[in-house]
């Protein structure tokens, strides 16, 4: 980086400029049918230089990447071609963060051990799942990674992190005697606990038998449709990221402050905040792109939009606060107990094909691969099925469950009810 | 332009890396990647010149021991290469617990061929400032063409691939480029905001220059229609579906299905049907690098196989699936050049390239004309494959109302088709002797490893539900 930054000094028509390094290291285990097909190792470094140009009324930026065997006459040339573009570049002005330095890692366990050892133990923990008879775990993806972050720029911000995260991709399969079945499941964490994985893998298994057992409903059924973690971060990060403050100045977002996202409200009111950290949250950062400090900021208060979120540029563009790029999305819980939640007549969404919220056209469906359907009596794995329904009305009769669960970046209600949706 | 030149100082230490690790692995190769890519984004207030998603520059090693198998990614090959031979063997060495538990014998073919290949482009004929100021002049006139329209952008995007690959047998390189166009109207009338696009994609910026302008006209008036589109009353409907829609059908319905990795794993419920009707029996379906020019047609795949052409469909029947070398080793049959990386950091997998289904003989206007009430659905939005359980769910922007054998000015949006994968090809009752490809999306496996990937088609009448 020393050389970068002493080439970019040299060239008299640079008036700022950032560097983003960021060195991957990655261990990855790829199993099938639980034995070792692939081990990966990578162990790579992304350098991106941006220079910035003022001139006129304007700051143009242009940015390039520096690999290893770039030469230090070379990185003159593509300093001296990144202000040429930048000076082609007519974008409204903007300050770029200012001074701030330090070294953090971002909160995991990960840092007692080596990738290795971490994929070693997650693998482990994966094939030691009490599988139920029949079951098995035709394809596992162990990935581990230790980025370690840094963001420099002229103004003196020179700080760096240190994040851990994994990934499991397990396919769980019920052979049966008539046919074999299988769910999908990606699992993020970024902390390692193995009775969490355990779990998530034997809901899993557990989960694919009743697959293999759901059938088709004869007959037209109704009642509300209950959603899990993994849904409910699908639609919850629709309505937070429209609120983004790059969305906001290209009008394109669908919701603006001061809309109430609950008109006729008769279920639990929403409530989301974007933070920077949250405990066993993938999306945990000390700091974003830019070397911005995150600031947590509440979007939306009991239905009611009442501030944006977003990046610096942008933010200052709104004439907004920047609050710096924050990925971690909280869902306050609600009322709902699990009294509620039993309710029936229900459909209990296990796996969706990948629910559709698009706010733009007031939808929220898509193609349930597996449900508990509860008729009041008794209790039917299904499958086969669709649901479809209005956005605004369900966000209206919205029950959010007491119980709160965390998936990769959400951290909200375990589970929410929703009613009026039409199952076909 | 041409070849990377870096690629090519590289040769001799990746041939050194080669023979220093064949003194531990059965197999060794190393595929060299160097893609330039720029991406220049204008919209009404901001424009931007940078680096394009798929700009890289690295290499993986892939070695076997004839058994399990290594890779290891890394950003430069050079300096002491036994010193790095042995580092990359050592970082890779297994715990006793994980050697004991690693797939049968599997021996990866090493066929001898030296070869280069190229595509011309011409993207030395246009400067950055040219571009930029294409963009910057189409995204005014496309903003003035509606005093709806709240915000307009143009992209335009250019890559240039190099790759070299060379193993103890081969060494072969390839040089090619694409470019792509897109416009973005976000849009405001009758109480709604929409997001609405039209893209272009050729081997040339020339072609994309000159076609790109002329789909702002029909950008604007779906924009309108969208804003008046209302949704769909759920229920089973006779489609038509326009190339776009067909060739999603292909890509989720079935070509993840058919994905032979898949087979290895016993995730594919294909792997029972091959020599089966699968299909209506006017069905043929393709996929290839070779099959079509488009965004996925290169020389040869990432595990240094050369592109193919393959037949997945025959007249109703599964003739066979897609695979990268290992899946084709496992399964004992010849790879078909599907062996793709979303980059040098990440796995092959066997993946689809340009998949499509091939033109029949109906006429578009004689289909519509066969349904009393159904829908013609047009542009993809995204899709799901099952490939086990042979689920679909395929996502289309819109899809236009049709009554007594004529397209309406109803329009419903989005509009969801799901069903089960058989069911749905074996309704293909009629298929138009037209033909379009388009390649402005990514594909990935399960929620990862994106590559990017053309499909279309003709249109076809399937019976399908609708939500």
């Amino acid at each position: 980086m020393i050389k970068i930054i002493e080439c970019l000094k040299k060239n008299q028509r640079v008036d700022e400029y950032k560097i983003n390094l960021t060195q991957k290291e990655s261990y990855q285990l790829f199993f099938v049918k639980g034995k070792l097909e692939t081990t990966r190792r990578t162990n790579t470094c992304d350098k991106e230089v941006t220079v910035y140009v003022k001139h006129g009324e304007f700051k143009g930026d242009s940015s390039f990447i520096v690999y290893p065997s770039t030469t230090e006459g070379e990185l003159d040339n593509l300093i001296e071609t990144a202000v040429e573009k930048a000076l082609l570049i007519e974008n409204q002005s903007y300050e770029l963060p200012e001074a701030g330095e330090g070294e953090y890692q971002v909160e995991s366990n990960f840092s007692n051990y080596s990738l290795n050892e971490i994929a070693g133990i997650v693998a482990n923990t994966v094939f030691k799942a009490e599988a139920e008879e029949g079951t098995a775990l035709n394809s596992v993806e162990v990935f581990v990674n230790r980025n370690t972050i840094t963001v420099a720029n002229s103004l003196g911000v020179n700080k760096t992190q240190i994040k851990y995260s994994a990934m499991v991709e397990a396919i769980p399969t019920y052979n049966g005697k008539e046919e074999s079945v299988e769910l999908y499941q990606q699992y993020n964490f970024s902390t390692l606990d193995e009775a969490v994985i355990t779990a998530e893998i034997e809901e899993k298994l557990r989960e694919v038998k009743a697959r293999y057992e759901a059938k088709k409903p004869e007959n037209e059924i109704t009642g509300s449709v209950i959603l899990n973690k993994l849904e409910l971060s699908e639609l919850f990060s629709t309505l937070a990221y429209d609120l983004g403050y790059y969305r906001v100045y290209a009008k394109s977002n669908v919701y603006s402050k001061g809309d109430m996202l609950q008109k006729d409200l008769t279920g639990d009111a929403i409530t989301i905040t974007m933070k920077g950290e949250a405990e066993g949250n993938i999306a945990s950062a000390k700091f974003d792109g830019d070397g911005m400090n995150l600031t947590d900021i509440k979007i939306i208060d009991e239905g009611k939009v009442i501030n944006y979120f977003g990046s610096n540029r942008f933010g200052q563009y709104l004439g907004e606060k920047p609050t710096g790029s924050l990925g971690c999305l909280i869902v306050e819980p609600g009322t709902a107990c699990p009294k509620c939640l039993s309710k029936a007549p229900y459909l209990e969404v296990v796996s969706m094909s990948g629910l559709q919220v698009d706010a733009y056209n007031d939808y929220i469906g898509g193609e349930v691969r597996l449900a508990y359907y509860n008729d009041g009596t008794t209790i039917t794995p299904v499958t086969g099925i669709s649901i479809t329904g209005k956005l605004s009305e369900v966000l209206g009769n919205i029950r959010l469950a007491k119980e709160v669960a965390v998936h990769d970046r959400y951290i909200g209600p375990k589970k929410a009810i929703l009613s009026g949706m039409k199952i076909f | 332009m041409g070849f990377s030149k870096y690629l090519d100082s590289k040769r001799a230490e990746i041939k050194q890396l080669v023979a220093e690790l064949k003194k531990n692995y059965q197999y060794v190769s190393v595929l060299g990647v160097d893609i330039k890519a720029t991406d220049i984004q204008v919209d009404s207030n901001t424009s931007n010149i940078d680096p394009g998603s798929d700009m890289e520059c690295g290499f993986v090693i892939k070695m076997s021991n004839g058994r399990e198998f290594y890779e290891y990614s890394l950003d430069d090959i050079s300096g002491d290469i036994p010193a790095l031979a042995k580092n990359i063997t050592e970082s890779l060495k297994l715990e006793d617990s994980l050697k004991a538990n690693t797939i049968d014998e599997v021996i990866l073919t090493d066929e001898p061929l030296v070869k280069s290949f190229v595509r011309e482009g011409d993207f030395e004929k246009y400067t950055d400032k040219e571009l930029l100021e294409f963009c910057k002049e189409t995204c005014k006139t496309l903003a003035g063409k509606s005093e709806h329209i709240l915000n307009a952008m143009v992209r335009l995007g250019k890559m240039e691939v190099s790759k070299l690959f060379i193993s103890e047998n081969r060494e072969l390189d390839q040089n090619y480029t694409w470019a792509s166009g897109i416009l973005v109207a976000i849009y405001n009338e009758n109480e709604k905001t929409i997001q609405s696009f039209e893209s272009e994609g050729d081997p040339t910026l020339a072609a994309v220059l000159e076609k790109l302008p002329g789909k702002m006209d029909k950008l604007v008036k779906k924009a309108h229609m969208l804003t008046l589109a209302k949704p769909i009353e759920p229920g089973i409907y006779d489609v038509i579906t326009a190339p776009s829609i067909t060739g999603l059908i292909a890509h989720e319905a079935f070509g993840h299905g058919v994905e032979m990795d898949q087979f290895v794993k016993d995730r594919a419920l294909a792997k029972k049907y091959v020599g089966d009707y699968v299909a209506s029996p006017i069905c043929n379906m393709r996929d290839g690098a070779a099959s079509t020019l488009s965004v996925a047609s290169y020389f040869f795949d990432d595990d240094g196989v050369l592109a193919s052409d393959t037949q997945i469909i025959k007249d109703g029947i599964l003739v066979t699936g897609l695979s990268d070398l290992a899946s084709a080793t496992q399964l004992g049959t010849a790879p078909t050049g599907n062996g793709r990386r979303e980059s040098t950091r990440r796995k092959a997998y066997a993946r689809m390239t340009n998949t499509f289904f091939e033109k029949g003989t109906d006429k578009l206007e004689d289909m519509i004309k066969s349904i009393d009430h159904g829908y013609m659905l047009f542009e993809t939005n995204n899709g799901m494959e099952d490939p086990k359980n042979w689920a679909i769910q395929c996502v289309a922007e819109y899809g236009i109302e049709i009554v007594d054998g004529k397209l309406t000015d109803n329009w419903v949006s989005p509009v969801v088709m799901s069903g089960y994968v058989p069911d749905l090809l074996k309704s293909i009752s009629m298929v138009s002797d037209d033909f379009e490809i388009s390649g402005l999306g990514h594909c990935g496996k399960g929620y990862k490893e994106w590559v990017r990937v053309s499909d279309g088609g003709p249109a076809l009448k399937v019976k399908v539900k609708l939500g």
